[in-house]
């Protein structure tokens, strides 16, 4: 109301003060709506070709007077196709505006509180829309629904385990010791996506005190945590030309997630049930046995055992027992959506559920949101709230690297099918004796679980300041809070054979690891808007951010458990160890954007960081940034007609940070007991209280093409990404007293090219189909190292390790070859990647599918040396991988590993994945009619599966595996891992 | 007008709650290592004392099952890590993997507790007696000089570094002679430290060190390690003066000594030298067959490896060899009877078998009585063979073999400084013995 009569008045003065517009006037007026008959209102009415508008009121009305007629008046507003109306006569044009589903795709986040239009937009920034991200099948954890999705990523998962798990580079390779994964931020709210190792797995397999320092025990990461069905879009900034606003932590990328709000109007309700399966995408099978293989393999006396088991048929698959589970998944869904005019709503509730494919593992979810927003003050204040609460359990089995022979995979590496492992009729499980572990027994009586609650919780309250003809100035405020409780609870009975005290075990051991997360961020923008005659635009913007990190995660050991209780202090002996980590972030930011009619955007902007991770938690590191987009197509070049409609030419640069990982300013002592008596040890890494962060520099230049109207479209996008001040843990000399030291000693370069095609190539009445290929590769490089070159990840040149290297590139596998030269063996990049997505319409159904090429990127496959050692490798007997043809296959791998030759462990990890595909069928509206007499608007039955079809010559698995989970470098090294899973699903969905 | 006053304080108040200073970061999980060298307080030296007497067992696993593979006591098979019969047999080895780095890694963090305890001792601004000072330097450096002893034993020919106190400026690699003498002079120094340092440690002791609870009998412990280092030199007057001023005593118990202690409690640890018997090829430690063949008859020392035998389901006993990389065992290596069982540093046994070797050339009978002690225990009638010194060698070499089986992989030590290893058996084509360990890369000799 107050508004309406505010422009009013606003127009008369204008008229008042400047009578040389007073010349003629116009007035149009009338009532803008949409295709469903409500009102538009904010949408903007102006008068093409000059400076003269206005925008609607509540109720849709408008009121605009015209300088000179004929005139066109062209009506837009976010959300709706743009229309332009030729006006003759002064009167009452009513105009109706239809609703853009792509309109939504023409937004783009560049600053903090801003939003630009796609076409404007200088970076290649890519957009994953819900229908995109959960739409083909719905995938079990959000970083896994990212795979494939969009150009410039490696997606890698860590292993099959239920709960996630999941390496997300953007451009290759960011940082060697530092965080890699990008920032995670939903509606505003910084979100946590550490992995955390609660339960000490490392007590019971002792993986840490072989080869590798790492504790390999394959942590999920918080980021799973997020229902993807409660996510609207995704936009992934990949590099700094994009994220620098974001500052210190945006050197990896970040990643901004938009979770679905209401829509004004009806209150909508809608529910999906998912119910289905998954299964082992394929089992690698077993050695063909012979008694004489049983013989020589397994010592005297194994091949009478093998006969006399292969005579009475108990010979046992145990990767079939194992592994052969087929999982039971159901997901159902139900959401609340609606709104009046000042106040809309989203509320949902889901439940997630499904098991693995290992008896005992599986992975539950259930995740509740309410978004809620409302107008005030005139609509000129707006606050919204967003709220999610999510409960999930996951129970992943016990697996990865070890040094004891406990983990499930290690201990079937040994196991031969004769093997009786079955317990009793009692429940007695027999001691494996060509182990460390009965796998059967380890599975079904371990616990390892990880229980999350998560309550994630952002405002935001925006303000309209003072709003003018020409310029406008907001104010923006948002608080955000992450806070999350994981408790992880490793439970490993006495009756376990690794655990009985007459096989030297520990008598039972409970582990209990707590771990209490609080983040939360403030921040403070203004933005001003500005326009002036020649259709200049101004958006400028200044802001103020806090952070605020806290950790504190306790782990409990016990061990010599009495009887069968779990409880911690049921025990002889309890370990404890606590790590608290505080940190503390602030900063500003200030950044310009010039829109020249379209033609040309360019922005410029900075941001200054202080943090607590830094040496000194004053000093201000500066993260510039700036771009320009020009498009060419606007600028009367083309023909209102032609067929190629769009040409922008774009380039950007900026900076951003990265922290040294924590604890590289100290030299912290660790702890020790002896005898009672508790003693402080120095730790094996030597700090540098000088350290600086790590500074990340992209150029980012490209274009995009449009043709038929954007019936197809082209985009191109070449970077170049630096890092400077790498933060290394070089080798330290051990005499020393230190293993390591931290030190900023080097650099790296990434390039790439990415290259898009989407296109609609029918488009029918009753046949659609549209297209979507993506192109890109990324190549990095060492280009300078002040530390010599040492190995990282991996367990060392014989067996195959990653080497930072000068002049080298970042992922490259060293090992030592048949001559004992340290030789290239691999590189863990990919040559290419290259995704193809369709969707079909037909009629009613709707076929969607995502192929994923991955061409090239090698791993170091250790598995397969554990079971050559174990004798039961299903290749051993095979031929073709010694050159000289002499020995088979297991004793190839033996003999090139007792002579310290890595080549043979680094295998090419391509593969051709059909990752995800859904067929879904839409009941009609004549049918609902009729059926349900309006109660029911839509009704959609689907089935959809997720990594139906795996291609690749990998010799394990699945070529996505990590052994040392989703940070650091080293993604691609397996060590028996839990293999993949594909998943069949089937759907229901209503809407009322 | 009023209302573009109100939206002033709006903004105005929303900048003061999003402030700009920030406070530096701490690290909250433990102390530094420059406030150790600061300034050392009486707490704090209980702590990086007893952190230091912790890290001494650091990887002792790997290090005596490294030696003792190398000086062919017994076969260590790990189903993870092929490494043990592989390189270690076949004595070709990684300079940059795990039986080379990790032992030597810890034996230097180890000295490094002890190096930042000691500056912090200069440092320190706390009420210590002189006595107390001297005490606790004496202790600390003869700790030191037995982990330099440990590093001088696997690099052997290759020398090690000595002086390692700054990490940006580390001492020269000091030859075999030179650092050996340079231990020697360490534990002498300690020794006038000891004498100095009054009646009590100003801080609490594992009971692995019962018999050197004090600066006076520490001090005996410190003459036993300058003895053995002696009789490494080939110092034997020497040595046998120092074994008089030792814990040495030929009428009592061999197994009197100091020791490595190891518990369930907490963050301690468990000794990495025990496994249960009929351990399974994921990890086990397997004499060597001829540890039982070359035993004299009668020799209880033999008894230190079991036969590996398990009920076959019907009450009776068979045969539970085991098998691994061509190699086939039939005898557990069991010295220790649980995981908290202490391990020997040095011991009784040991002496009276340095003070045979000290007077082996000069005083025949003196070194065939000690001899006969040890022989007697064992369970072996007196020693009746020859008395030239290659003899008495060979008899003493016996004699260690049997005595100090699998406790400090002294077997290999003791061969290689007689220059004996080419009497070690190899047991498949391609096996070889060597003499030390590589330096490992990340030291970049140059």
């Amino acid at each position: 109301m107050k508004q309406n009569n505010l422009n009013h008045g606003r127009l008369l003065l204008f008229l008042f003060l400047l009578p040389c517009f007073v010349f003629a006037q116009n007035t149009i007026s009338g009532k803008v709506t949409d295709e469903s008959g409500e009102t538009v209102p904010f949408a903007n009415v102006i008068v093409k070709g000059s400076s003269v508008g206005t925008t609607t009121s509540v109720d849709g009305d408008y009121s605009i007077d015209v300088p000179n007629l004929p005139a066109t008046l062209v009506y837009s507003s976010l959300g709706f196709t743009t229309v332009e109306q030729a006006v003759s006569v002064t009167g009452v044009v009513n105009v109706t505006m239809a609703e853009s589903a792509q309109a939504l795709d023409e937004v783009v986040i560049t600053g903090l509180a801003t939003s630009i239009k796609r076409s404007n937009a200088a970076n290649a920034v890519a957009q994953v829309s819900a229908e995109d991200l959960a739409g083909r099948t719905p995938p079990q954890t959000l970083d896994g629904a990212l795979a494939g999705k969009f150009a410039g990523a490696l997606v890698t998962k860590s292993s099959g385990a239920p709960g996630g798990g999941i390496s997300v580079k953007l451009r290759g390779v960011t940082s060697i010791n530092g965080n890699s994964q990008p920032l995670y931020i939903v509606d505003g709210v910084y979100v946590n996506n550490s992995s955390i190792s609660g339960a000490g797995l490392n007590f019971i397999s002792g993986a840490a005190s072989g080869g590798n320092p790492s504790s390999q025990d394959n942590p999920s990461n918080r980021i799973a945590d997020i229902n993807p069905n409660d996510i609207e879009s995704i936009e992934v900034l990949k590099g700094a030309s994009a994220a620098a606003i974001y500052g210190s932590r945006a050197a990896a990328g970040v990643i901004i997630i938009t979770t679905k709000k209401g829509k004004r109007g009806e209150t909508k309700v809608s529910f999906s049930q998912d119910v289905g399966w998954n299964e082992i995408i394929n089992f690698k099978g077993q050695r063909t046995y012979t008694r004489e293989i049983a013989e020589n393999g397994f010592g005297p006396g194994q091949g009478d055992l093998f006969a006399e088991a292969n005579n009475n048929g108990s010979l046992v698959d145990y990767e079939q027992e194992i592994y052969g589970e087929k999982g039971f998944i159901t997901n159902s869904t139900v959401s609340v959506s609606g709104g009046s005019d000042s106040t809309l709503f989203y509320g949902a509730f889901s439940n997630n559920e499904e098991d693995g494919i290992v008896r005992n593992t599986g992975y539950d979810r259930k995740s509740v949101r309410l978004n809620v927003e409302h107008k005030f003050w005139d609509d000129r204040a707006k606050i919204s709230v967003n709220s999610n609460y999510i409960n999930s359990t996951s129970d992943r089995g016990f697996f990865n690297n070890d040094n004891t022979g406990t983990t499930i995979g290690v201990a079937l590496t040994s196991t031969p099918p004769w093997a009786q492992l079955a317990p009793d009729a009692n429940g007695n499980y027999p001691d494996n004796p060509y182990g460390g572990s009965n796998p059967l027994q380890t599975r079904d009586l371990i616990t390892n679980r990880e229980d999350v609650n998560r309550f994630i919780t952002g405002g935001t309250l925006d303000f309209n300041v003072y709003k003018a003809e020409n310029s406008s100035l907001d104010l923006q405020l948002r608080a955000g809070v992450d806070y999350f409780e994981l408790v992880t609870t490793a439970i490993f009975p006495k009756e376990l054979q690794f655990q009985k005290l007459s096989n030297g075990g520990l008598n039972g051991v409970s582990a209990l690891g707590t771990t209490e997360n609080r983040d939360s961020n403030f921040s403070a923008f203004l933005i001003h808007n500005y326009r002036t005659d020649s259709d200049l635009s101004f958006t400028t913007q200044a802001g103020l951010t806090k952070q605020q990190f806290r950790i504190n995660t306790v782990r409990n050991i016990a061990s010599n458990l009495i009887a069968s209780e779990t409880n911690l202090d049921q025990a002889a002996n309890i370990a404890v160890s606590q790590f608290r980590q505080e940190q503390e972030d602030s900063g500003f930011f200030a950044q310009e954007e010039l829109n020249y009619q379209d033609k040309f955007i360019a922005t410029v902007g900075v941001r200054g960081d202080k943090s607590s991770n830094n040496g000194d938690a004053n000093e201000l590191f500066y993260y510039p940034k700036a771009s320009l987009a020009v498009n060419l197509h606007e600028f009367g070049f083309w023909s209102e007609n032609s067929k190629w409609n769009q040409l922008k030419l774009r380039a950007a640069y900026g900076e951003a940070g990265n922290f040294a990982p924590n604890g590289a300013l100290f030299t912290a002592y660790g702890n020790s007991l002896v005898g009672g008596l508790p003693g402080i040890v120095v730790p094996v890494t030597l700090g540098d209280p000088t350290i600086s962060p790590e500074r990340q520099k992209e150029f980012e230049a490209g274009m995009d093409l449009g043709f038929f109207n954007n019936r197809v479209s082209l985009e191109a996008t070449y970077y170049n990404k630096t890092v400077d001040d790498l933060v290394l843990q070089a080798n330290a000399q051990p005499s020393s007293g230190f293993s390591n030291r931290w030190a900023n000693a080097g650099n790296l370069e990434n390039k790439g090219i990415e290259l898009g095609l989407t296109a609609d190539v029918v488009r029918s009445d009753n046949f659609n189909w549209s297209t979507n290929i993506l192109y890109f590769t990324n190549q990095s490089e060492i280009t300078q190292l002040d530390v010599d070159p040492f190995n990282v990840g991996g367990f060392g040149q014989g067996l195959g390790t990653f080497r930072i290297e000068e002049g080298e590139s970042a992922t490259q596998i060293v090992g030592n070859n048949a001559n004992g030269e340290l030789v290239v063996l691999g590189d863990a990049e990919p040559d290419f990647q290259m995704t193809f997505s369709n969707n079909i319409n037909y009629k009613n159904f709707d076929l969607s599918f995502l192929w994923h090429w991955k061409n090239g990127g090698d791993n170091i496959n250790l598995t397969n040396l554990l079971t050559d050692f174990g004798q039961t490798s299903p290749d051993y007997d095979d031929t073709g991988l010694d050159p000289s043809g002499e020995l088979s296959n297991g004793d190839y791998r033996i003999a090139a590993f007792s002579a310290g030759n890595a080549t043979p462990f680094v295998e090419d990890a391509s593969y051709l994945r059909l990752r995800e595909i859904g067929l879904y069928y839409t009941f009609s509206d004549k049918v609902l009619e009729k059926t349900f007499n309006g109660f029911v608007s839509n009704i959609k039955l689907g089935v959809s599966g997720n990594n139906i079809i795996n291609i690749f010559d990998y010799n394990s698995y699945d070529p996505e595996v990590s052994n040392f989970g989703s940070n650091g470098l080293s993604t691609g090294v397996e060590v028996t891992p839990f293999p993949s899973s594909k998943r069949y699903l089937f759907h229901l969905l209503v809407d009322f | 007008m009023k209302n573009i006053k109100i939206y002033i304080t709006i903004i105005a108040a929303a900048l003061l709650t999003v402030s700009c200073e920030v406070e530096d970061g701490r690290n909250l999980n433990g102390p530094t290592t420059d406030s150790i060298t600061g300034d050392l307080s009486r707490g704090e030296l209980q702590e990086t004392m007893a952190g230091a007497l912790a890290d001494m067992r650091d990887r002792l696993g790997t290090q005596v099952d490294a030696q003792a593979v190398a000086g062919r006591e017994y076969w260590r098979f790990q189903s993870s890590d092929p490494r043990w019969t592989g390189d270690l047999l076949t004595g070709t080895l990684d300079n940059n993997t795990f039986y080379t780095t990790n032992a030597y890694a810890a034996r230097y963090a180890t000295v490094k507790d002890l190096n930042l305890l000691l500056t912090g001792l200069e440092n320190t601004t706390a009420d210590f007696s002189a006595e107390e000072i001297a005490a606790t330097r004496g202790f600390a450096n003869t700790i030191k000089a037995h982990e330099l002893l440990m590093l001088i034993n696997q690099q052997y020919n290759n020398g090690i570094r000595i002086d390692v106190s700054d990490p940006d400026n580390l001492g020269p690699f000091v030859d075999l002679n030179g650092s050996l003498t340079a231990v020697f002079e360490l534990l002498s120094s300690s020794a006038s430290d000891l004498l100095n340092g009054g009646n009590q440690f100003p801080f609490s002791i594992p009971s692995g060190f019962a018999i050197a609870s004090s600066p006076e009998e520490f001090l005996k412990f410190n003459r036993a390690l300058a003895a053995r280092v002696e009789v490494y030199r080939g110092n034997y007057a020497s040595a046998n003066t120092l074994l008089q001023n030792s814990f040495m005593d030929l009428a009592g118990d061999l197994y009197t000594g100091v020791y490595y202690t190891f518990s369930l409690t907490g963050a301690d640890v468990t000794n990495p030298l025990f496994f249960a018997l009929n351990s399974s090829g994921a990890n086990a430690r397997i004499a060597h067959p001829t540890y039982i063949t070359d035993a004299e008859p009668g020799d209880i020392r033999v008894d230190k490896a079991v036969l590996r035998e398990v009920d076959d389901g019907n009450g009776n006993l068979v045969a539970n060899p085991v098998t691994q990389s061509n190699l086939t065992g039939n005898y557990d290596v069991f010295i220790y009877e649980s995981n908290e069982d202490p391990v020997a540093i040095i011991r009784n046994e040991e002496l009276i078998l340095l003070y045979a070797e000290a007077n082996h050339i000069s005083n025949p009978s003196v070194a065939v009585s000690a001899i006969d002690i040890v022989r007697t225990a064992a369970g072996l009638p007196a020693y009746s063979g020859g008395t030239s010194p290659n003899e008495l060698v060979d008899e003493i070499l016996m004699q260690r073999r049997y005595s100090l089986f699998a406790e400090g992989g002294h077997r290999w030590i003791d061969l290689r400084r007689f220059g004996r290893l080419d009497e070690l058996p190899l047991d498949r084509p391609g096996d070889a013995t060597f003499e030390q360990f590589p330096t490992p890369l990340t030291e970049n000799r140059g």
